[in-house]
């Protein structure tokens, strides 16, 4: 049951800060954001539909390194955030680059909202910007700034909820409803800044800085994961039973002599339909786990360097892993050749959780 | 300080359970078990852990319509399936003699090496087999105050009655184990001559000697050096002893030696002295007041010394009786103490020595228990990636475009947020 593994040519020039499949159902589309300044877009798929080995179909380049990119309603338009300080929409058929807005400093995280229409950044300026897209999605309808606590570090989103976390442990969760509703009042393109109560305020779970944060497919939780080798899983639920369930563990941990090594994680994906999820850490090492049996499922083969991404096709087939050296010492350097991308083909049931046994 | 287990012996690393298919060994049969159902006895499709490798292929067949051929993550020659392995139950018996001769060639080999480390006795061969160096050591230390104490109340017994008479039978119970034949033969003045130049040689060797020379050759006391070569060098010397022995019995000798010694500080003067020393004996009482101090301020013993000192006339012979018994070497009480003062601290040397042998392995058990553990990236107030964008390579300085819905801001509010515009001609704005 080998299952199979192969790189993407041409990947970026320095380090890897973001990786997302496509949601487009039986999509093998991704894009990945660089610190070359460079969004690229990738098909495991050829011009004839072969699926193979990949290949660059785009690359769009930025006035500052890339943090963040996500896909839009359609998998022919992406929206990046990065150090410029802008949020952009990218036109992928027409390569037409828009700003949406532009934070006070450098932007970490976007995602989108299909169902609000709503693409939603993240910046260092302690600031969350919603914006509310017209139907063609060519212009912003309207805006928001919403002031946070801390600065984010991770942000991710289900159909109804947004987790945002940020710098002193703090996590929000806002109701995405609410934010599309408020965001709605709002007239014109002018953003107004509106101070908005989060649906939950919460406290991570983990001791340490949050790394990442990424929500269950079924909407019914999230795992959040520390750059002290722990993952937390946790619910949305606010009853006592469900938050009775959360719980954390340890992972990304390498014992060497009497010490233990213990690896930030960096990256965290939840597999679309068996709902277990794979986290990626600074040893190398990606993980997957069911996170309802509390059981790991495997763990592959050691990368040569950190891994900064991993995530999972819509159908759940292939799982792609982005490692970039000395993303978390913030190395001087590049070496040619050590930024890679895997993409792993997945067994019938590599990624599906056992159950309880 | 009581004795370590340094391993498991022989007996219980041969009733550790191994793994058949993998020969691994294992503390416990329900590890083995559970080793052999994650390994080996694991459905490769759906993950279930099965019992035996038969279960596992009538569960490949019969679940997903697969053969098994053979066992997964075993060794070349034991992958098949023909072989029930449930622990340890099944194992042929062949394998279970290779095995075990494995294990003890492993073993013996093992201690050789930790033998040759640590020049400690095997195991098994603890306290009767145990090396003469060690054993003593550990033994004197405990003992010493005791026998301290037993030889200050013959002392005083002594005193009180008369010396010659219980030490020379006791003495003379020691020499003849030592080279009195050899050297009795020997003329009073040959011996005399050998015995002054031992004392040089051995350096440390007699410490008495060399407690009562110090005043002429200091070095040598310091140099007291290990008080085992002692004991067997001491032999040599016992043997002049016999050279008085026909005049005055053997034991006194010892005494004489720091009879002399102190009484003349000059060594080549003590010795002569020495033989004729005994009609000395009784003048021996004065001797405190000259001699003593001086010896005892050379020495870390000068205050057991003071001991021996009061009663300094009767003390040798008594102590010669008791020695032979318990430490073959030491002839008085200042030798015993000295003796006791350095046993210490070779102890605590030898025990120094042997230790990096014994806590290399103490160490990592102990940090095992509070395992420490060092974070790769342990700045909890900055990201990795705002650390990264503060690098001059990756420094942006925006320049605020109109075409953005932002509201402008005061420059100095940019310039606060941005860190990276700091190495950076900042642009108009």
């Amino acid at each position: 049951m080998t299952s199979n593994q192969f790189t993407i040519a041409s990947p970026p020039t320095d380090a890897i800060s973001a990786l997302k499949f496509s949601p487009t159902p039986g999509s093998t589309r991704f894009v990945v954001s660089s610190w070359d300044k460079n969004v690229y877009v990738y098909d495991l798929r050829d011009e004839n539909g072969n699926l193979g080995e990949g290949k660059l179909l785009q690359k769009f380049e930025h006035r500052a390194p890339v943090l963040d990119v996500c896909f839009g309603a359609t998998e022919d338009e992406i929206y990046t955030a990065g150090l410029d300080w802008d949020v952009k929409r990218i036109d992928l058929a027409t390569s037409t680059q828009t700003i949406l807005s532009s934070h006070d400093a450098g932007v970490r995280s976007v995602v989108y909202s299909k169902e609000h229409n709503t693409v939603i950044s993240a910046s260092w300026d302690n600031t969350l910007h919603v914006h509310r897209m017209s139907d063609d999605r060519d212009t912003v309808v309207a805006s928001t700034i919403i002031p946070l606590p801390s600065k984010p570090f991770s942000m991710s989103l289900t159909a109804t909820k947004l987790v945002v976390a940020m710098a002193s442990r703090a996590l929000h969760i806002y109701d995405l409803k609410a934010l599309s509703i408020l965001t709605g009042e709002s007239q014109g393109p002018n953003p107004s800044k509106v101070e908005v109560e989060p649906w939950q305020r919460r406290e991570s779970s983990l001791k340490f800085m949050t790394r990442s944060v990424a929500c269950m497919p079924d909407d019914a939780g999230y795992a959040s994961s520390s750059i002290e080798g722990r993952v937390a899983v946790e619910w949305f639920d606010p009853s006592a039973e469900s938050q009775a369930r959360k719980y954390a563990f340890k992972c990304h941990r390498q014992a060497q002599e009497d010490v233990d090594v213990v690896y930030p994680v960096n990256a965290l994906a939840f597999h679309p339909i068996y709902g277990t999820f794979a986290s990626g850490g600074g040893d190398g090492v990606v993980a997957l786990w069911d996170g309802i049996a509390k059981r790991r499922i495997r763990q592959y083969q050691k990368y040569p360097s950190s891994v900064a991404a991993v995530s999972f096709s819509s159908n759940g087939k292939y799982l792609a892993i982005a490692i970039s050296p000395g993303y978390e010492s913030g190395k001087d350097d590049v070496v040619d050749g050590t930024v890679k991308i895997y993409v792993r083909e997945l067994g019938e049931t590599e990624a599906k959780g056992k159950g309880a046994k | 300080m009581g004795k370590k287990r340094r391993g498991p012996s022989l007996e219980e690393l041969l009733a550790q359970p191994f793994c058949y298919y993998c020969a691994k060994i294992f503390l416990d049969l329900k590890i083995l078990i559970s080793h052999q159902k994650a390994k080996h006895f694991k459905c490769e499709r759906c993950g279930r852990r099965l019992n035996t490798a038969g279960g596992l292929s009538v569960h490949m067949s019969q679940v997903h319509k697969e053969q098994l051929t053979a066992v997964d993550n075993a060794l070349p020659n034991r992958s098949s399936l023909d072989v029930e392995i449930f622990g340890m139950e099944g194992v042929p018996e062949d394998v279970i003699q290779s095995h075990n001769q494995r294990v003890i060639a492993q073993y013996q080999q093992e201690e050789a090496e930790r033998q040759s480390i640590t020049g400690n006795p095997p195991p098994g061969a603890s306290s009767s087999g145990g090396p003469p160096a060690k054993k003593p050591k550990v033994e004197n230390i405990s003992d010493l105050k005791k026998r301290l104490a037993e030889h200050k109340a013959k002392k005083a017994e002594a005193r009180a009655g008369g010396s010659s008479g219980e030490a020379t039978p006791v003495g003379a119970g020691l020499t003849p184990t030592s080279n009195v034949a050899g050297f009795s033969p020997a003329n009073p003045v040959a011996p005399s001559q050998a015995a002054f130049s031992y004392p040089q040689p051995y350096g440390g060797a007699g410490s008495p000697y060399q407690s009562t020379a110090s005043p002429v050759y200091p070095s040598f006391s310091p140099g007291g050096q290990p008080q085992f070569p002692p004991s067997t060098q001491y032999s040599t010397p016992v043997g002049y002893s016999p050279q008085p022995l026909p005049g005055y019995g053997n034991t006194p000798p010892q005494l004489h030696q720091q009879q002399p010694l102190q009484a003349n500080p000059p060594q080549t003067a003590a010795f002569p002295p020495r033989t004729g020393s005994l009609p000395a004996a009784p003048s021996l009482p004065q001797r405190p007041a000259v001699g003593a101090p001086q010896v005892n301020a050379y020495q870390l013993q000068q205050m057991h010394m003071g001991h021996p000192l009061p009663g300094g006339s009767v003390v040798p012979s008594i102590p010669n009786g008791e020695r032979p018994e318990a430490t073959p070497f030491s002839s008085s009480i200042d030798d015993l103490i000295s003796g006791a003062a350095k046993e210490a601290d070779q102890a605590a040397a030898a025990h120094a020595a042997l230790k990096p042998a014994e806590t290399v392995e103490e160490k990592p058990s102990k940090k095992d228990k509070s395992k420490q553990s060092r974070l790769v990236y342990s700045d909890n107030e900055t990201s990795p990636e705002e650390k990264m964008a503060r690098l001059p390579r990756y420094a942006f300085a925006p320049d605020r475009r109109m075409e953005t819905t932002l509201e402008e801001l005061p420059p100095s509010a940019v310039v606060g947020t941005i860190r990276e515009s700091e190495t950076i001609v900042d642009p108009a704005q």
